[in-house]
């Protein structure tokens, strides 16, 4: 017999599971223990150049507006802050604190050492074969507070 | 920061790199290192309640994973059955068409919640004929004492 049944259908739910953060952290973290920091670096760009190549081809097409997008989606889906200034060469982006972290924390999940790398590796990745690049002018591992510029390579 | 809406692909990702590097037994020690190291809020819950702690946990994580399943348990608690109608992840993935999915990339669940069913005494047999539609099943029940 039957006690306690649960049916659930997808559209009955918002897709958000922020434990997945603690699970990738994880990830990066026995790559960095079992086979070295460049090797995180290695995996995060083989995923990057993968899945994000679409965005890529975007940024191509449409230039930093397509990142800008991408972004902030990313964080209003976490229901995080993200401050963007877009100018036509220049994409400035602020990150008050990560809400990945900031998850990982108050459930007792361990942060990788390298976490910072999801942002800067793959940014790098993504930019790669377009005219801009990234530079990361400010990074908090303690809370991901962050400060990223995009801009236009020299010609 | 990598959302956590587009973890999956990153996970599948990471399987297929350390096959690469080492190996099926790259992936096996990966899988087992992370129930070991993730997965000891559902230990936890089934210590404390029995199977009632795997409908707690599950209750959680796939209402926030939207999955499409239905969940049991049974009258004395002694059976625990999720049927996954759609599991988001490998349905992600399938309908993700410029990645290549790891090609057992559902192989992570059963490893990796085995492991702890085996360690409490429960026996875990999953069906996973219709991974390729993204559905599945599963049954955890105690072991019967030889």
């Amino acid at each position: 017999m039957t006690r306690e049944v649960m049916r659930r259908k997808a559209s009955d739910n918002v897709y958000l599971h922020k434990d997945f953060h603690g699970a990738l952290s994880r990830g990066i973290e026995y790559i960095d223990q079992h086979y070295g920091p460049e090797a995180v670096r290695e995996y995060l760009r083989q995923f990057a150049s993968a899945f994000y190549a679409p965005l890529t081809a975007e940024i191509n097409r449409r230039g930093l507006a397509a990142i800008k997008e991408r972004i902030e989606h990313a964080y209003r889906t976490e229901q995080a802050l993200v401050t963007t200034r877009l100018s036509p060469d220049e994409l400035l982006v602020e990150v008050p604190a990560c809400p990945a972290i900031a998850h990982m924390r108050s459930h007792g999940y361990a942060v990788a050492r390298l976490w910072g790398e999801t942002s800067r590796t793959v940014y790098e990745t993504i930019c790669a074969g377009t005219p801009f690049a990234v530079e990361v002018l400010e990074y908090d591992d303690a809370t991901g507070r962050s400060r990223v510029r995009f801009y236009r390579r020299a010609a | 920061m990598i959302p956590c809406t587009e973890f999956i692909p990153a996970y599948s990702e990471l399987f297929k790199f350390l096959e690469a590097k080492g190996g099926r037994p790259a992936v096996l020690d990966f899988w087992n290192y992370l129930s070991d190291n993730f997965l000891g809020n559902l230990e936890e819950l089934i210590k404390q309640h029995g199977l009632r702690g795997c409908w707690m946990y599950w209750s959680r994580a796939l209402n926030e994973e939207a999955a499409d399943f239905t969940m049991e348990l049974n009258e004395d608690e002694t059976e625990f059955r999720i049927t996954m109608h759609h599991c988001p992840s490998k349905g992600l993935l399938l309908k993700t068409k410029h990645i290549t999915p790891y090609h057992d990339y559902c192989g992570h669940c059963d490893v990796l919640y085995r492991r702890i069913f085996d360690r409490l005494g429960y026996e875990h047999p999953v069906d996973r004929s219709q991974c390729d539609k993204a559905r599945c099943s599963s049954v955890t029940r105690r072991k019967k004492s030889s």
